[in-house]
């Protein structure tokens, strides 16, 4: 694992818990194997999450040109960020 | 100074809107392909209170850019009016299919994905206004206006829906839809059918462009922190 592919999962894995806690959700243990619909997270706050991302890495897996759907598991959500960048 | 960008900002009701926005203290960003003289004079008159941002909405994969290009140039957005639409009238029976998806691309497709990606910035900050200028044809009909009516109605169900989203993050998205004011896009009615549409308003007359942009100052103001998902229609009556 390269030093920015394991700093891009640390950011992503950190707004996870940061948007948790201000949103006010009971977050599950975060395993790359976790399905995102099981995590806690609702719509919302993945797109805070998204929006956050966006400001902090300057990374945007669901703009223009990326025609993504929504990952089903946390690992893919984090593997969406590191191939962005 | 909180930033407000409004679209289609160099004439008619978006040149009003980002006047008034900017004497109510926001600093407005004024997007549009060209700058008209008017905003030209607007921008010497108003200053740091008002800028323009040359752009063509039109190119749908360009937004996402220039969402990056305003943020970068301007700090967060605050505030978004989506006021830039084209007019095409004609039956639809014989209304070329490109300008069917002109309309739609213009009036419909460009708003949605400029809100995508600026709603990301309100949604950062916790705060923020998007106003969608809508239309009376939005829920009356108007033989000649079927297309432009629909692309008018579709922004209605786009605020009512986005309001339910992005509420719980303190952003507002409310709808104004005006009734026929007298600009450019309104030139080819001619004084015949104006005064038709004012004779059949309550009030006898037509709303004007600073009527529409009051109502737009309005909500984006801190006094409608509590109105979100809702229209104002402004058309001195002609609906009532």
């Amino acid at each position: 694992m390269s030093v920015q592919t394991a700093s891009i999962r640390s950011a992503v894995l950190e707004q996870v818990k940061l948007v948790a806690e201000q949103q006010k959700k009971h977050l599950a243990p975060l395993t790359d194997a976790l399905p995102l619909l099981e995590s806690g997270l609702d719509s919302l706050c993945l797109a805070i999450i998204v929006a956050n991302l966006e400001d902090e890495l300057g990374l945007d897996p669901f703009g223009t040109g990326n025609d993504v759907a929504m990952p089903v598991t946390l690992g893919d959500f984090i593997r969406l960020y590191e191939h962005a960048g | 100074m909180r930033n407000v960008v409004v679209t289609g900002g160099s004439r008619g009701l978006g040149l009003a809107s980002a006047q008034t926005l900017a004497r109510a203290g926001f600093r407005v960003i004024a997007i549009a392909r060209s700058e008209s003289p008017p905003l030209a004079a607007a921008r010497k008159e108003l200053g740091d209170a008002l800028h323009f941002q040359k752009w063509d909405l039109a190119d749908i994969a360009g937004l996402s850019a220039l969402a990056k290009t305003l943020r970068k140039d301007f700090g967060p957005v605050y505030g978004l009016v989506n006021n830039a639409a084209i007019g095409i009238a004609g039956v639809l029976a014989t209304l070329a299919d490109a300008r069917i998806e002109e309309l739609v691309r213009l009036n419909v497709t460009s708003p949605l994905t400029l809100t995508k990606y600026l709603v990301r910035s309100m949604m950062t900050q916790r705060a923020g206004r998007i106003v969608n200028i809508s239309s009376i044809v939005a829920t009356t009909g108007y033989s000649g206006l079927s297309a432009y009516a629909a692309t008018k109605a579709a922004l209605l169900g786009f605020t009512r829906s986005l309001a339910r989203e992005v509420g719980p993050l303190g952003i507002t998205v409310n709808a104004v839809a005006p009734g026929f004011v007298a600009t450019e896009m309104t030139h080819g009615l001619g004084d015949a059918h104006r005064e038709t549409i004012a004779r059949r308003s309550a009030l006898k007359r037509m709303a004007d462009a600073a009527d529409v942009a009051n109502a737009v100052e309005y909500l984006v103001s801190d006094r409608a922190a509590n109105i979100t998902g809702t229209v104002i229609t402004v058309d001195a009556g002609n609906t009532a």
